[in-house]
């Protein structure tokens, strides 16, 4: 459905995509994820056509984005980070403007307006303004809005940023839903729970390249880790902490915490316990991760994915 | 205390457009009133000329002669031409009044009856008028009752009369000099010259008419800032960038908002003649179809403005600090807030440069001059006007792809 190739893209000096590649096939749920400044929406915005690319290829549905832009966007929707709608017209009026920048008849548009309602529990709200609604109910009538067409490929920026866990819910469950009957959907977030939970497969992109790419098991699989030993302590200092990082895999959690990235925690945990007691460290707590979207993320990386 | 006024001030420092509001704009719209209104600009004690066209039809001796010395006068500026095509110029808008020297001028010079000297004038340009009248009837009455003319008088008679007793021609002489220069004739200065309005009193006053054109098209460039700003809003509100995903073509999305700031345009223009009709009984029904053509290219010229601004700026901000400052410069220089005869020459000039002169005199042409749709005149001012609004949406939409479309 859509194909990626050797894709470039710099503002200025500064080089925001460096040539990445990547296919995503009829009816994927793809999750691209990466730090600020990796290249995510630079890479959505040139998908969804409205960046030109320095250099690269990239066809959606078949069509070629810079010969055919026009084509490639009836095949697509987009759910903006940011709410983009008219707050003094209400959600009907919204989605029947939104859905009427497409080739649909106006009766086909009133029955997919209401269907899209009753999907996102909105039906009853139609005739008030969006300015009424709350953050949860703007963010499932951003979502709505990109759906009206039926689009083949579903582009959602970080769709579920601030919002109440009810409406993560139910956008999570429409998600599934669309993913079910075949739509494919492009999915960027911060949230590494959203990513596992939704996506049959995930790229990650940092520092303008796809560094890993497959499904959550192959990523788990082709990691040289298998947990990690989260030790919290009451005095932490970065003395302490290089002096560690000396001898053990680690990375900082905040403050006052260390992640230690074993393949065998049951032989290192001991060892690692008395070394902190022999740097001093006062140890207030001891957790093991199994390996995990975060884990992987962050020893591919070296970022957190909020960072 | 002190300490919040003085952060106050510091971001009041920082903030370019609440300086540029707060004192670039008043100054500059404090020089331009002294201009328009104050006579800054002129040396003290001096006026600037006013302009009579003249059609001498008699063109003897003595209408040259007195034409030539109203020429040398420093409060007037006299430009000749026919009768025709003086009282064209008066008749579209382009000069306040016309002095016709008729045929036998001459001759009434030498009999001291009468001038058949008249005095055109475009009853819309009351001020003028009265300031024209007053130049020319004193000057007149100085150049055509002085020495020089009885002198004159005297030769053109010894000339024609050559055998005439002596006793009897120093008694004409006398009575010559007596009639040039006596009070009974400027005691009749009122009228000394005829005073027709070329431009008969109709039922719509040049001041409603005025008062009408004048605030609507100044209003209009207020209204059309706001709505031409709701681009900049689509922009941060995040709708232009989804619009942008749809497939229809970036320009559209300009096109879209230029539609439909003309529409609101014109119905705002349509509401406030509708409004003049019924309360100030503005005669607009047998213009309709010349009014409604003014209408819809005034709004285009307007909105085209309007689009304009927000294709350049980069904020709403931006718009607001400037807008004000455009919009009383073009309603002043145009005519909006004082008729532009009543200005300084330099600003009259620089009122074609200005949406609102060309609107106005349209609709004086309509109301006032009741020129034909297909005077040539009206015409222009459409063309204009037409011109104006294709030249700025042109402008607007490179501004357009290049400020505003880049946004991703």
């Amino acid at each position: 459905m859509i194909t990626v190739f050797n894709l470039c893209k710099s503002y200025d000096s500064i080089e925001a995509l460096k040539g990445i590649s990547f296919d995503i096939q009829k009816g994927e749920f793809y999750g691209l994820l990466g730090p600020n400044g990796a290249g995510k929406t630079t890479t959505i915005s040139i998908l969804s056509t409205i960046l030109k690319p320095d250099q690269g290829e990239v066809t959606i549905a078949g069509f070629d984005l810079q010969k055919n832009p026009m084509e490639c966007k009836k095949h697509i929707g987009v759910v903006p980070q940011e709410l983009a709608l008219y707050n003094d017209l209400t959600a009907y009026a919204n989605l029947q403007f939104w859905g009427s920048l497409y080739d649909i008849s106006a009766t086909t548009l009133n029955t997919r307006i209401d269907e899209t309602l009753h999907l996102f529990g909105l039906y009853d709200r139609r005739n008030d303004k969006v300015k009424t609604y709350s953050g949860g109910m703007k963010r499932r009538i951003n979502i709505a809005s990109a759906l009206l067409h039926r689009p083949d490929v579903l582009f959602m920026d970080e769709p579920t940023v601030g919002i109440d866990p009810q409406s993560r819910n139910l956008i999570f469950e429409v998600m599934e839903k669309l993913h079910k009957e075949g739509m494919t959907i492009v999915y960027t977030t911060h949230y590494m729970e959203e990513a596992e939970r939704l996506c049959n497969r995930i790229g990650i992109i940092d520092k303008g390249r796809i560094i890993a790419q497959g499904t959550l098991d192959e990523l788990k699989s082709s990691s040289d880790i298998d947990e990690t030993i989260m030790i919290t302590f009451s005095n932490l200092t970065d003395t302490h902490y290089d002096r560690l990082a000396e001898s053990f895999d680690v990375s900082k959690a905040g403050d006052h915490a260390i992640r230690f990235i074993s393949k065998a925690v049951q032989r290192d945990l001991s060892v690692i316990i008395l070394k902190c007691h022999e740097a001093g460290l006062d140890i207030t707590d001891v957790s093991i991760q199994k390996i995990n979207l975060e884990t992987i993320f962050l020893r591919l990386t070296g970022k957190q994915l909020r960072d | 205390m002190i300490r919040l006024a003085i952060k106050d001030l510091r971001l009041f420092a920082s903030d370019r457009r609440a300086i540029i509001l707060s004192f670039v704009v008043p100054i500059a719209l404090v020089t331009l009133f002294a201009f328009a209104f104050g006579g800054v600009g002129q040396k003290k004690g001096e006026s600037r000329p006013a302009t009579i066209v003249i059609a001498d039809e008699d063109k003897s001796e003595a209408s040259i002669n007195v034409i030539a010395k109203l020429d040398s006068l420093k409060e007037l500026e006299v430009y000749q031409t026919t009768r025709d095509s003086a009282e064209a110029m008066v008749k579209k808008g382009d000069e306040t009044a016309v002095l016709v020297f008729h045929k036998g001028f001459a001759d009434s010079v030498n009999a001291g009856t009468k001038l058949p000297v008249e005095f055109e004038y475009d009853a819309s340009k009351e001020a003028e008028v009265g300031i024209l009248q007053g130049s020319l009837i004193g000057n007149l009455m100085g150049i055509i009752g002085g020495k020089s003319m009885a002198k004159e008088a005297i030769a053109n008679f010894d000339k024609e009369n050559p055998s005439i007793e002596e006793d009897s021609r120093k008694r004409i002489h006398e009575q010559i000099t007596q009639n040039f220069s006596s009070g009974e004739t400027k005691k009749q200065s009122a009228s000394f010259i005829t005073s027709t309005p070329l431009i008969a009193e109709k039922q719509n006053s040049p001041g409603l008419i005025h008062a009408v054109a004048g605030t609507s098209v100044m209003m209009l460039l207020f209204s059309v800032v706001g709505m031409g700003v709701s681009l900049l809003d689509e922009k941060e509100q995040g709708t232009l960038k989804k619009l942008l995903y749809s497939p229809i073509r970036p320009d559209t999305i300009l096109f879209g908002k230029m539609l439909y700031v003309n529409l609101i345009s014109i119905f705002q223009l349509v509401i406030m003649f509708i409004f003049a009709k019924l309360a100030f009984g503005l005669d607009i029904m047998p213009h309709l179809t010349s009014l409604i053509l003014m209408i819809i290219a005034t709004a285009y010229a307007c909105s085209s403005f309007g689009v304009l601004l927000a294709s350049i700026a980069k904020s709403r901000q931006q718009v607001q600090a400037f807008s004000t400052l455009i919009v009383m410069i073009m309603s002043c220089i145009g005519g909006s807030m004082i008729p532009s005869f009543a200005m300084p020459v330099f600003m009259q000039k620089m009122s074609v440069f200005s949406v609102n002169y060309w609107s106005i005199q349209g609709f004086y042409d309509i109301f006032w001059r009741m020129l034909p749709l297909q005077d040539s005149t009206f015409l222009s001012r459409l063309v204009v006007l037409v011109l104006i609004g294709t030249t700025l949406n042109i402008i607007a939409l490179i501004m357009f792809r290049r400020n505003i479309l880049k946004i991703a």
